[in-house]
């Protein structure tokens, strides 16, 4: 309700406290405007709107007073005036109503009663209406300020969703720049580290003959130096000088060996050879400085392995003389000893081998094992010192082992001794292949007029092949498939050959000197279409031209194409592989 | 003697706001923020998100939901609701130190400055229909100079306190007398260093300045008739001293009496809802 007891004096030195009083009197008097109302508050003020008041003492407010009926309207005269009397909760004091002159109390009071009654019903209504009215007008400015509150939330919430998509979108936009430029930078950088990488190793593989040449020169003269009659003091400078050569020519070797190795130059070149005899000379090169040490230098070869093998044994020899220098280098007292052993038998022709040099030298400490194998690295950088070396050559045996398909490690004690090992597979060379494969070695040596014997049932190729290993190579498989080969180093060789000899089926490389390998199959094809072919014993008297095989490193579509347009009749690609050299052979020798 | 920026100064020095308040405070007027940004300045202050959890989960809300993180509050009870309550608890322990004295003592002023804020965010919204939040902030904090100079000059105060007589002069001039400045004048010095909004610096500044032709619907003349109200309902700075309103307000007033009773009718209830804002815990 309006008058909260508590809070009346907040407002009093706004009002007199009658303005609900006033308020009330006039609602009301627009409901009765015949009757003359005055309000007797409880303090003794009296609050009306009526212009004219008939006088009224204590006396008569008494006779009024009395009149109040509980809970209804009461009715008096007064001075000869009719009176309504009520009181009217919440105001303090009761309501006085004047009636006009002609009514009198004689008048049906019960109808007056209930008329007055409900007028001052209405009017308190009403009243209490307008406290209402403010109420609701509050509460729709709540309800306006709250909407737009709601609408700037909504707004804000949705500023704000859209300044976090913008950041997510530029976050995710310079991560993905960064990014961008992280990789092409890393790209550039790579791509300049091969290439500079790439011309180092060139350059390196390229200085081989540079460096040898004069290299040469030294050692040799060097060498005759000491032949010339000389006192003490000069042969022992010629002698130093020739020394320190061959030791820079060793060191110069290795770095030359890692450079081709790296820039992939270095290719193994195949011979047959014999093992044992292999074996036993590198640890005869070592006899000397073993007797001059007191070290006893032994070898053993599996009983399991044949003598002959084919393969780089140049490169071989090179790894173990590399391991045992180093077993040498460092083992001052005991023994070093060389074993092969053959491991498992994969099958076929190829057996693998495990070579190992074991020393009782001074062993290599179990942190430094790894690194052993890396370029420049020594077990200990003051072994430089004490026991020379560039540290290349563990690193060119690792990579050589590696080029032949093997492993390399080793076991170790520090001050016990070492154990270096590496596993390669060999490939044994079977008795009836050994004469071939050695004799095109003999030939080669000799020359290239030696002719081969024909078999009866072998079928008669002719293998023109510039490249020793390669001829080596190809000569071993096609012998394996039962041919009689006979090899002409280019392609004048090869028409030489045509003539004197028969054949059955060509292979012709096609990268050779004096005449490449298309030349000479146009010549054939044209001597084949013309009457000059009928001094050629293999191009005469045959119901098909020769069949031409071409044989080349590239494998492009394009090499192919020229290689079937000059009127090879197949191609093959190098490195040789047996099965395609077997249906090669089927196709055109198959029906002799 | 002291002048205002002196009280200022010392009272800075001895207490700074809560860095919380502050960060909070400028991120609500860069309009460059998110909620995110809101609750990863604010989670640092693990007590104080408790804190607000509450204040915002309060009847005083009134929200339907539960609201479980600062970022959420953000989205339902706005920046500017998020920045008073981060103000209110900031001060809340301002208010509570010192030794209640006769006539004066920091806890009855925070009762009274709680009440301004309901006051006069009430009046805002109910009779002039404007955002109350900007009126609620400058009624939390309309009488910080006063804890200024309780810190920096509290004899002094105390005796300015005795003397004062609401219907002689205003309280102002018997600080001035007494320590040398006024508490307004400290509070708007304080309020600008806050980087608070410049209508509740001045708002501060000129509270129980009656001279001028006070603008009823401007956030002086609101929190001025705030400020009379919460001293007519005993909530008064010194105890039975309310100064009269100045003569703009006291015509607004006449004329909008009935507007103003519904006002003072509900306000035991709105501060029965906001019992969690100004009630301290411990």
């Amino acid at each position: 309700m309006l008058d909260d007891a508590s809070f009346d004096h907040v407002f009093a030195d706004f009002e007199d406290g009658r303005e609900n009083i006033r308020r009330f009197l006039g609602i009301l008097g627009l409901l009765l405007p015949d009757l003359d109302l005055i309000f007797e508050g409880d303090d003794g003020t009296k609050t009306t709107e009526a212009p004219y008041l008939p006088e009224l003492d204590n006396t008569d407010l008494a006779v009024l007073r009395a009149s109040i009926a509980d809970g209804s309207v009461g009715f008096t005269h007064c001075r000869g005036r009719l009176y309504a009397t009520a009181v009217v909760p919440p105001l303090a004091g009761y309501l006085l109503l004047l009636f006009p002159e002609q009514y009198s109390i004689s008048d049906p009071l019960a109808v007056m009663g209930q008329m007055v009654t409900n007028c001052i019903e209405l009017a308190r209504n009403r009243f209490e209406q307008h406290d209402l009215a403010i109420v609701n007008e509050q509460l729709q400015r709540q309800i306006e300020v709250m909407k737009r509150q709601h609408l700037q939330l909504i707004e804000d919430n949705h500023r704000q969703f859209r300044i976090i998509q913008q950041k997510e979108k530029e976050y995710a936009r310079e991560l993905e720049s960064e990014i961008a430029g992280r990789t092409a930078e890393l790209r550039e950088t790579n791509q300049r580290l091969e290439t500079a990488s790439r011309m180092k190793s060139d350059f390196l593989a390229n200085m081989s003959h540079e460096l040898r040449t004069p290299m040469n020169a030294i050692i040799g003269f060097s060498g005759i130096l000491e032949e010339t009659p000389l006192n003490g003091e000069q042969l022992d400078y010629a002698r130093t000088i020739r020394t320190s050569a061959d030791s820079l020519l060793a060191l110069i070797n290795d770095i030359l060996d890692l450079a081709k190795i790296e820039a992939g130059k270095l290719s193994l070149e195949i011979n047959p050879y014999d093992l044992k005899e292999l074996v036993e000379s590198v640890t005869a090169m070592f006899r000397i400085p073993a007797k001059e040490k007191g070290v006893d230098v032994s070898w053993y070869i599996d009983s399991q392995l044949t003598d002959q093998y084919c393969g780089d044994s140049n490169r071989l020899r090179q790894i173990l003389v590399n391991l045992l220098g180093n077993a040498m280098k460092f083992t001052e007292s005991g023994g070093i000893e060389v074993r092969v052993e053959a491991l498992r038998d994969t099958g076929g022709d190829e057996i693998q081998v495990r070579f190992s040099v074991r020393d009782t030298g001074i062993g290599i400490p179990a942190e430094r094992q790894k690194a052993i194998f890396e370029k420049f690295e020594q077990a200990d950088t003051s072994t430089t010192r004490k026991y020379g070396g560039t540290g290349l050559g563990l690193s060119i045996c690792a990579q050589l082992v590696e080029l032949m398909g093997g492993t390399i490690d080793l076991t170790s004690t520090s001050g016990k001794g070492s154990c270096f090992f590496f596993v390669i597979p060999l490939i044994s060379i079977r008795e009836d292949e050994k004469e071939s494969c050695g004799s095109s070695t003999i030939k080669q040596a000799a020359g290239s007029s030696v002719h081969l014997k024909v078999s009866e049932g072998g079928r008669r190729v002719l293998l023109v092949e510039d490249n020793p290993v390669n001829q080596k190579l190809a000569m071993l498989l096609l012998q394996r498939q039962g041919c009689l080969v006979q090899v002409a180093n280019d392609g004048v060789e090869a028409l030489e050959r045509l003539k004197d000899d028969f054949y059955d089926l060509v292979f012709m490389d096609i990268q050779m000197p004096n005449l490449d390998g298309l030349g000479a199959t146009r010549r054939i094809r044209e001597l084949e279409r013309t009457e000059e072919g009928a001094g050629y014993r293999a191009l005469a008297d045959r119901d098909h031209p020769i069949p031409i095989v071409g044989l080349s490193a590239h494998a492009r579509q394009e090499d192919q194409d020229q290689c079937l347009k000059v009127g090879m009749d197949a191609y093959l690609t190098k490195p040789i592989i047996k099965d395609q050299l077997i249906k090669v052979i089927q196709r055109f020798l198959a029906d002799p | 003697m002291f002048n205002a920026e002196t009280i200022a100064k010392k009272y800075s020095d001895l207490k700074t706001l809560p860095h919380v308040a502050i960060r909070v405070n400028q991120m609500v007027h860069s309009g460059n923020v998110t909620m995110q940004d809101f609750e990863e300045v604010i989670r640092l202050d693990p007590v104080l998100v408790s804190r607000l959890l509450k204040l915002v989960n309060s009847p005083y809300f009134g929200l339907v939901n539960r609201v479980d993180s600062i970022a959420k509050a953000v989205v339902f009870i706005g920046m500017k609701n998020l920045r008073n309550l981060v103000a209110v608890e900031a001060l809340r322990d301002v208010f509570k130190e010192g030794d209640p004295a006769e006539g004066f003592s920091r806890k009855n002023l925070w009762m009274h400055s709680a009440t301004v804020a309901i006051l006069a965010e009430m009046i805002a919204t109910r009779i002039f229909g404007i955002s109350g939040e900007d009126c609620f902030l400058a009624g939390i904090i309309h009488d910080i100079g006063l804890v200024a100079e309780d810190q920096v000059a509290g004899e002094q105060l105390r005796a300015a306190c005795r003397l004062f007589n609401a219907q002689e002069r205003s309280i102002v001039e018997f600080e001035r007398e007494s320590i040398g400045t006024d508490h307004c004048r400290v509070g708007s010095i304080l309020a600008r260093q806050w980087n608070l909004p410049e209508d509740i610096q001045k708002a501060i500044r000129f509270h129980h300045d009656r001279s001028r032709d006070v603008v009823p619907e401007s956030p002086i003349g609101i929190l001025q008739m705030a400020e009379y109200f919460a001293g007519k309902v005993n909530y008064a700075v010194v105890t039975n001293q309310v100064e009269p309103l100045a003569p703009s307000l006291v015509k607004h007033l006449k004329m909008k009496l009935d507007n103003y009773k519904v006002i003072i009718r509900d306000l035991p209830s709105e501060i029965s809802k906001a019992k969690e804002l100004y009630i301290s815990d411990g």
